[in-house]
C-alpha cells in the first residue's frame, strides 16, 4: 500500500493503536477531527505492537492527510546477525543508571524527570546511548547484572534480562521516528503510552507545541492488561513470595508506563481530558492542573435524527451491545446477562455488534460461553456493522465495559432515540443521569449498574423493555441530553480553539 | 507441700553427704571427685524436683527446661547456686501475690469501628473488613488484594466480588481482572471437556457411551459443580451450573449407580434444585452405600429443615453431636441441642 507523504503539514496527530487500522470510539473520533478542518493539513503517525496484528485500514484517509506513516515497535527485535563486541559508552550508561536510581520511590519526581529528559536525547540518532550498545555491550550487561542482583525479586535472571530487553528498545525505535519527521506546526497526541512518548520527544527537541487529547487513561488500561496478563511470569517460589506483592516483572511494566505518562504529562499543554474524574485522574498521574480542562464528545445529530422515524410503534425485545469483542468491554457479562433476561423475556435477543478480529481467542470465549448458557438461538454475533442500520432495530444500547470514557455509542443511541442499560464506568453515570442540576432535569436516560454484575444488568434492561411509558421517558430524555450538551458543533468549536492557540504559539516559536 | 519438704530434705542429705565424702575420704583422688560430682548432681536434680513443685503454675511451664535450668544452676555453682534457686522461688512467690493485690484500673472506651468488628470466627471475615475499609491506605487494601491470589477461589471469589463497586479504580479493575482469571481457567476447562465429549460421542456413540465420554460427562459436572462451589456463579447462571451438573451426574449415575460420591453430590444439586423428595432420596442413597454420616447428616439435617420438618433436624443434629470432627459445624449442633 502506498501512503501519501509530504515535507510538511500543520497538525502531527500521535496516533496509538487505533485510528485508522482499528474501528472504535476513539478511532471515530479521530475521523471526525481530521474532517471537521478540512483548512489544516494533517500528518498520521501510526504506532502498533506488530505488522501481522494489523490488516487494512477501517477508516478512508481524509483528503486533508497529507502524510502517514507507520512503525511497528514489536517488529524486527530478533537479529539472525552476530553482534561484534562493545563496551559502550560509560558515561551514558552511568546516566542511565542513575537515572534507574531516581526512579525509586522517594526521591523526588522533578529529578527523576530532569534525568529522564536528558537520557531521552541521548537515545536520539546520533545520541552517545545507541540501541546497539543497549543490546549488545558490556555496559548494558553489567548494569542489568547489577540491577538484578540489586532490586529483582523474582529469582529468574533470564525472564529479567529479557523483560527489560523488550521494554526498553521500543524507545529507540520512536526516537529514531521522532528524528525523522516531517517538519510539522503542532503535535497532537491521542494518548500518554508510546505516542505520547514520541510527542514528548519532538516537543523536547524541535520546541514544537504538543496537545494531548487522553480519551482512556493510557496508564489505567495498561494497568488492566498487566493485571489480567497470564504471559507475565512469576517464578517465585512458596518462601521467596511475599503473597501481598505483585510479581516483580508486572510491577516493571506498571513503572514504565506510568513514567512514559509521566514524560508526556510533562512536555504537553494543554492536556485534556473528556470529562472531570479523568481530568482528575491526570492530575493525580502527574499532570499540572493548570494545563488540564474537558472538551466532552460530540456527535453530528443530523446523522442519527432521522433514524427516529424508521422505528416501529412497540419497542423491539433487542439488547444490542456496539463494541470491539475484547475484554475490556466485558461481552461476558452482557452474555451472562442475557440468561436471565431470556429466562423473563423469552422473545428477548442479545445482538454483540462490533469486529471480533482485535482478540480472537476472547471471541471464542465468548461464543463458547454461549453455547454453554444455552444461548445460541438468543444471542447472535454481527460481526462490524452500520449504526445507522442497527438503531431503529433494537430496544436498548448496552454497555458492560469494565473502563470506559465518554463512549459515543451511548450519544449515538440517544440520538436515535434508544435509551441505554450501562456499567458505572468513566462519564456513564453523568451521561445517563446527568451532571448538575439542569442537565438532571432533563431526566433519566436508562440505568447505571455496578461492573461484572450480571444479574443487575439483567434486571435493568427487563425492567425498562417490560414498561412501556418509562422507556419512552428514558428516550426523550436521552435526545435532549444529546442535543443539548453533546453535538459535534460544541466539541469542533471548542477544539478549533486550541488548534488556533498552539499554531500561534508555533508560529511565535519559529 | 509434704512432696517438695521431702524432696528437699533428700536434697540437703545429699548435698551434705556430697561434701562430707570429700573431708571423710583421701581429698585428693579421682574417685572423692567422681563421687562428689554424682552426689552433687543427685542433691541438685532433687533440689530442682522440690523447686519446681513450689514455683507459681505459670512459671513451672514448660516442665522439663525449667527444671534442667535450676538443676544446671545449683550442680554448676555449688552452695551459691543451691542457695540461688531457693531465694528465686521466694521472690517469684511474692511477686505473684504483690499482682494479685494491684488495684484495677480504668480504661477509656475505643472508639467504635466497624471495620474493626469481626463477624464470626473465620479467618477470612478479617480480610473482607480491612478490603471493605475505603478509609484505609491505597497500597495495603492492594496488598490485601494480592494476596488473595494464594487463597481458594470458594473464599477469595465472594470477597472480590464485594470490591468490584469499591470507590476506587484500581482496586476495582484488579478484583475484576482477579475474578476473571478465576472464572476463565474453569471455563476454558469446561469448554475443553465438551469438545472431548462431542469427540468422544462420535466415536462411541450415544447410546452406549464408552470410557471417553463418560470420563467427559463426569469431568463436565465436576466442572460446572466448582462453578457452584466456588461461588462464581450467582442467580440464574447458578441455576444453569446447577441443572447442567445435575444432568451430567444423572448421566454418570445411570452407568455407575454405587458412586457414593457422585450420589452425594447429586442429592446437592437437586436439593440446590429445591426437589426435595429426589434430593431426600440420594441422601440415603450415598449413606446406604457406605459414605460416613458426617458427611451425609448435615445436609440430610438442612434438607428436613428445608422441609419445614423441624423435628427431624434436631434429631440429625443431635445425632452429629456424637461426633467430634465436625469442629466448624459445633456452634450449629450446639444451638439445636439447647433448644
Amino acid at each position: 500500500m502506498s501512503f501519501p507523504t509530504a515535507p510538511e503539514a500543520d497538525i502531527a496527530l500521535l496516533l496509538e493503536g487505533t485510528f485508522p487500522y482499528v474501528s472504535g470510539g476513539v478511532s471515530s473520533w479521530v475521523n471526525q477531527i481530521v474532517r471537521a478542518y478540512p483548512e489544516y493539513s494533517f500528518a498520521l503517525i501510526f504506532l502498533g505492537s506488530r505488522r501481522e496484528d494489523y490488516k487494512d485500514f477501517k477508516y478512508e484517509l481524509p483528503a486533508n492527510v497529507v502524510h502517514f506513516e507507520e512503525h511497528f515497535l514489536y517488529d524486527d527485535l530478533a537479529s539472525n546477525e552476530k553482534p561484534p563486541p562493545r563496551t559502550g559508552n560509560r558515561e551514558a550508561f552511568a546516566a542511565a543508571a542513575k537515572l534507574h536510581e531516581k526512579f525509586l520511590p522517594g526521591t523526588p519526581q522533578g529529578d527523576a524527570m530532569q534525568a529522564f529528559k536528558e537520557v531521552a536525547h541521548a537515545m536520539m540518532p546520533g545520541g552517545k546511548l545507541t540501541l546497539d550498545d543497549f543490546l549488545h555491550s558490556e555496559r548494558a550487561w553489567e548494569i542489568v547484572c547489577e540491577r538484578y542482583r540489586k532490586y529483582c525479586t523474582d529469582p529468574s535472571f533470564v525472564d529479567f534480562f529479557w523483560t527489560v530487553r523488550i521494554m526498553h528498545t521500543p524507545l529507540w525505535k520512536l526516537a529514531g521516528v521522532a528524528h525523522r519527521l516531517p517538519k510539522v506546526k503542532v503535535l497532537h497526541s491521542i494518548s500518554t503510552g508510546y505516542a505520547g512518548f514520541l510527542g514528548a520527544l519532538i516537543q523536547q527537541t524541535r520546541g514544537t507545541p504538543l496537545i494531548l487529547s487522553e480519551h482512556g487513561i493510557y496508564t489505567k488500561e495498561r494497568k488492566i492488561d498487566l493485571f489480567k496478563s497470564e504471559w507475565i511470569r512469576d517464578n517465585r517460589n512458596v518462601f521467596q513470595r511475599d503473597p501481598s506483592e505483585l510479581s516483580y516483572f508486572r510491577q516493571m511494566w506498571i513503572h514504565f508506563f506510568e513514567w512514559l505518562g509521566r514524560f508526556c504529562y510533562d512536555a504537553a499543554d494543554p492536556i485534556i481530558a473528556l470529562y472531570e474524574q479523568n481530568r482528575l485522574r491526570q492530575v493525580a498521574d502527574g499532570a499540572l492542573s493548570e494545563r488540564t480542562f474537558n472538551i466532552p464528545n460530540g456527535i453530528n445529530l443530523q446523522r442519527f435524527a432521522p433514524l427516529r422515524a424508521l422505528r416501529p410503534a412497540a419497542v423491539p425485545p433487542v439488547l444490542c451491545l456496539i463494541g470491539r469483542v475484547v475484554p475490556i468491554k466485558d461481552i461476558k457479562t452482557f452474555i451472562r446477562a442475557m440468561r436471565r433476561v431470556v429466562n423473563h423475556l423469552p422473545e428477548a435477543e442479545g445482538w454483540i455488534a462490533g469486529p471480533e478480529d482485535e482478540d480472537p481467542s476472547y471471541a471464542q470465549d465468548c461464543r463458547n460461553l454461549v453455547h454453554s448458557l444455552g444461548l445460541q438461538d438468543h444471542v447472535k454475533f454481527l460481526g462490524f456493522q452500520k449504526i445507522e442500520n442497527l438503531m431503529p432495530k433494537i430496544g436498548l444500547t448496552i454497555l458492560s465495559s469494565i473502563s470506559e470514557a465518554l463512549p459515543l455509542v451511548i450519544l449515538e443511541g440517544y440520538a436515535a432515540g434508544v435509551p441505554t442499560i450501562s456499567t458505572d464506568v468513566g462519564s456513564c453515570r453523568q451521561l445517563i443521569e446527568g451532571l448538575e442540576s439542569e442537565d438532571r432535569a432533563l431526566g433519566v436516560s436508562g440505568a447505571v449498574v455496578n461492573i461484572a454484575d450480571p444479574q443487575a444488568l439483567a434486571d435493568a434492561a427487563i425492567a425498562l423493555l417490560r414498561d412501556e411509558a418509562r422507556w419512552h421517558a428514558a428516550s426523550q430524555a436521552g435526545i435532549a441530553r444529546v442535543e443539548r450538551y453533546y453535538t459535534d458543533v460544541l466539541m469542533f468549536g471548542l477544539y478549533r480553539d486550541v488548534y488556533e492557540k498552539a499554531l500561534a504559539r508555533s508560529a511565535q516559536g519559529s | 507441700m509434704l512432696l517438695p519438704s521431702k524432696f528437699g530434705l533428700y536434697a540437703l542429705t545429699l548435698e551434705l553427704s556430697a561434701w562430707s565424702a570429700g573431708a571423710l575420704l583421701d581429698s585428693q583422688s579421682d574417685s572423692t571427685l567422681l563421687w562428689y560430682l554424682v552426689l552433687h548432681g543427685a542433691a541438685s536434680l532433687l533440689l530442682a524436683s522440690a523447686a519446681i513443685l513450689l514455683l507459681p503454675p505459670a512459671f513451672a511451664r514448660p516442665r522439663r527446661p525449667v527444671l534442667l535450668l535450676m538443676a544446671g544452676c545449683s550442680f554448676a555453682v555449688p552452695i551459691f547456686g543451691f542457695v540461688g534457686v531457693l531465694a528465686g522461688i521466694v521472690i517469684l512467690r511474692t511477686y505473684r501475690y504483690r499482682e494479685k493485690i494491684a488495684p484495677f484500673e480504668s480504661t477509656q472506651l475505643p472508639e467504635f469501628d466497624p471495620h474493626q468488628h469481626t463477624t464470626g470466627g473465620f479467618r477470612q471475615s478479617g480480610l473482607r473488613s480491612f478490603l471493605g475499609n475505603t478509609k484505609a491506605p491505597m497500597a495495603s487494601r492492594l496488598g490485601a488484594l494480592v494476596a488473595l491470589q494464594y487463597v481458594s477461589g470458594r473464599v477469595s471469589s465472594p470477597l472480590l466480588r464485594d470490591v468490584l463497586t469499591d470507590p476506587s479504580e484500581d482496586i476495582r479493575l484488579l478484583a475484576y481482572g482477579m475474578l476473571d482469571n478465576q472464572e476463565k481457567r474453569i471455563n476454558q476447562a469446561i469448554d475443553e471437556e465438551l469438545r472431548s465429549l462431542a469427540e468422544g460421542v462420535k466415536l462411541e456413540g450415544e447410546a452406549q457411551p464408552g470410557p471417553q465420554t463418560l470420563a467427559a460427562v463426569r469431568r463436565l459436572s465436576d466442572l460446572y459443580w466448582e462453578l457452584i462451589y466456588q461461588e462464581m456463579v450467582q442467580g440464574d447462571l447458578r441455576t444453569h451450573a446447577v441443572a447442567e451438573s445435575s444432568r451430567y451426574c444423572d448421566i454418570v449415575l445411570r452407568h455407575a449407580p454405587d458412586d457414593a460420591a457422585i450420589n452425594l453430590r447429586q442429592g446437592r444439586l437437586l436439593h440446590a434444585l429445591n426437589q426435595l423428595e429426589k434430593a431426600e432420596a440420594a441422601y440415603f442413597r450415598a449413606l446406604g452405600l457406605g459414605l460416613p454420616s458426617t458427611r451425609v447428616l448435615p445436609y440430610l439435617a438442612e434438607l428436613r429443615f428445608d422441609q419445614g420438618d423441624f423435628v427431624g433436624a434436631r434429631y440429625l443434629m443431635s445425632e452429629l453431636s456424637q461426633w467430634s470432627s465436625l469442629p466448624r459445624l459445633r456452634p450449629v449442633i450446639e444451638y439445636w441441642k439447647a433448644q
